[in-house]
């Protein structure tokens, strides 16, 4: 599946958040959206799922108009990890990663074997298949997020959006995470703060800034020191590493 | 690989069998409990021949004459009446809590009680002949209750929508509030300068509920829409479950969030509206049994939805029971019942068990 806005422009509460942005994610492609705090990703990517109307610009999923498709259409082929958000109601892990199921299910539908198996196997990648009969309300945040991707697994979509879903977790989940994504072959649009982590997967970048796509390109050209120094305002260094061989980022203090 | 039997799944639709046979037994015993003593082989004698045709002793007795009359016309649509309600306002509750994902949403949430309240106390206090001409001037209270809890709930829904943005939860449960206070402040006004003593006694009465005015004919509309909106929810507890997590996961799941959360609002508004025509405000029902029946059941609608209506059910049944027998020759308002019934229970659930009531912790 192709995914591709352009010239997307956002506005919230009169302020216009992202300007005319364009990008592109072709077919099972680990395209990274890069830029700080206050920059407009989320935004960017909300508009994408849904849940913001662009003020300007259009969605296209395979060169069609998402507003011309029903949220199941959309559901049936893209899946949204994002900053995790609270429940006030509780589910057992197993009904959570159930629901992912839901795009596919008429009213009357029950959930099958099939239903189950893809649960199962769903739990079994992001490996927590031993907490499916805990309640999801007792799980810390790492393992929440873990079961929100395994939802978006059972989802079984074509393209996965990604909002900072390594927020917050230990280094180990963060790569676990990252490498299911990788491993599912499916095209992925995420929005990253780490810099580095972005180096290991992505192999496109946009960069937002003040809601404007100020350079995009090969990851590997675009990360630049002058880049760094442009967007995050941070003084760094970006060589490669000698034991990896891959590019990596080395941030300097100001002091 | 096979799909696991879950053990919780099947205890649970056994849960859903064993309720549907007390629900059936609760309204049989109920018939037979009242303030006037009939014996038990008489009440049962009735109901058989009315409902069969089956004809035990004589004709005359089991259709006419006094034990009939209590027994076939008096008693049996009250306790149905009960059932109904109870399953209406269960069902009405666990929808309001999954779509405006707020535990303390009940079915009177959108202004609903507030506008029912100040349109009866208008038709009672004031009276609409004193006002309207024509048409308007005949109609009774339960006309005004409905037409108050509708005008309330419009109002609830047009401010909700006011300054654009999607209807959140938040902006309804807000209107909501508003609304409220404001029908109250004139519900009050008119209590206030109300002179006559008799008025503000019915005023009361009809506030906290009763099933005193149950007959056959007045169990139609009630049990059409119970019926009517008890299927359509039956077909949507997997968006019910999915609205659960929050306004974006639904969203992302393939759930158009704010045309679902429409229909569920003024569906349910519309059958609370029913249910406070028939039979006044009977509160916690609502609220109570939906977070009650969770506490065993969980938060998956699957199990959820038919067990907390039949509950609801079940519940009302025998809180109308005390309301009509605690204390001799004297009616209790059903609203003092369920609450006073109702409040240990919930107390005791906050105490004994881990249920968070829909609380982040």
């Amino acid at each position: 599946m192709e995914l591709e806005t352009k010239e997307v422009s956002v506005t919230l509460s009169r302020k216009e958040i992202v300007k005319q942005a364009s990008l592109q994610v072709r077919d099972n492609a680990f395209v990274g959206l890069l830029g700080p705090n206050g920059s407009g990703k989320t935004t960017l990517l909300k508009s994408i799922y849904r849940v913001l109307k662009p003020s300007g610009g259009v969605i296209r999923i395979d060169g069609a108009d998402i507003r011309t498709m029903s949220h199941r259409e959309t559901a049936k082929r893209m899946g949204v990890v994002s900053q995790f958000n609270a429940l006030s109601f509780d589910f057992t892990v197993e009904e959570m990663v159930l629901m992912g199921r839901a795009p596919h299910k008429r009213a009357f539908d029950r959930d099958t074997e099939e239903d189950y198996r893809i649960a199962e196997d769903a739990l079994r990648r992001v490996d927590m298949l031993d907490f499916r009969d805990r309640s999801f309300q007792t799980l810390s945040g790492g393992e929440k997020q873990r079961i929100i991707l395994a939802r978006a697994l059972a989802q079984q979509v074509e393209m996965l959006i990604l909002d900072e879903p390594t927020n917050h977790l230990d280094i180990k989940y963060q790569i676990q995470i990252m490498d299911v994504v990788k491993s599912m072959g499916v095209g992925v649009l995420a929005a990253l703060h780490d810099l580095n982590l972005t180096l290991m997967y992505c192999t496109y970048v946009y960069v937002l800034k003040d809601g404007r796509i100020i350079a995009h390109g090969p990851t590997e050209e675009v990360i630049t020191e002058q880049l760094i120094r442009d967007v995050y305002e941070v003084d760094c260094a970006v060589a490669r590493h000698p034991v990896s061989g891959k590019l990596s980022v080395t941030f300097f203090s100001t002091l | 690989m096979k799909k696991r039997l879950n053990p919780r799944h099947a205890m649970l639709g056994g849960a859903i069998l064993v309720f549907i046979a007390a629900f059936i037994l609760s309204i049989l015993i109920a018939v037979t409990i009242g303030a006037v003593k009939v014996s038990l082989s008489d009440v049962y004698r009735i109901v058989l021949y009315q409902l069969t045709h089956i004809r035990i002793g004589e004709e005359k007795f089991l259709t006419s004459g006094t034990m009939y009359e209590i027994v076939w016309n008096l008693r049996m649509p009250r306790v149905l009446m009960g059932a109904l309600i109870g399953v209406l306002l269960s069902t009405c509750g666990v929808v309001m809590q999954a779509t405006v994902q707020n535990p303390l949403a009940d079915p009177y949430i959108l202004g609903i009680s507030s506008g029912a309240s100040l349109g009866a106390t208008f038709s009672i206090m004031i009276g609409a002949s004193a006002v309207f001409t024509g048409a308007l001037a005949t109609m009774g209270t339960a006309f005004w209750a409905f037409f108050g809890a509708l005008g309330a709930m419009a109002l609830v829904m047009l401010l909700a929508h006011m300054g654009g943005g999607r209807l959140t939860s938040a902006k309804l449960v807000l209107a909501g509030c508003v609304v409220g206070s404001l029908c109250g402040a004139f519900t009050n006004m008119m209590v206030y300068v109300g002179k006559d003593a008799e008025n503000m006694k019915t005023v009361t009465y009809w506030l906290l509920g009763s099933m005193v005015s149950a007959r056959w004919p007045r169990l139609l509309l009630p049990g059409i829409v119970t019926a009517v909106g008890l299927l359509f929810f039956l077909t949507q507890l997997r968006t019910l479950n999915t609205l659960l997590l929050g306004d974006e996961a639904a969203i992302t799941l393939g759930v158009d969030l704010s045309k679902r959360r429409r229909i569920y609002m003024i569906l349910t508004s519309l059958l609370s509206a029913i249910a406070v025509c028939t039979c006044g405000i009977v509160g916690f029902v609502g609220l109570m049994i939906p977070h009650i029946v969770r506490g065993f059941a969980g938060s998956d609608h699957r199990f959820l939805l038919p067990l907390a209506a039949l509950s609801g059910g079940i519940f009302l049944v025998w809180a109308d029971v005390v309301a009509r027998i605690l204390i001799p020759n004297t009616e209790i308002p059903l609203g003092v019942i369920t609450s006073a019934i109702g409040a240990p229970i919930f107390v005791y659930m906050m105490v004994r068990r881990s249920y968070g009531f829909g609380g982040k912790d």
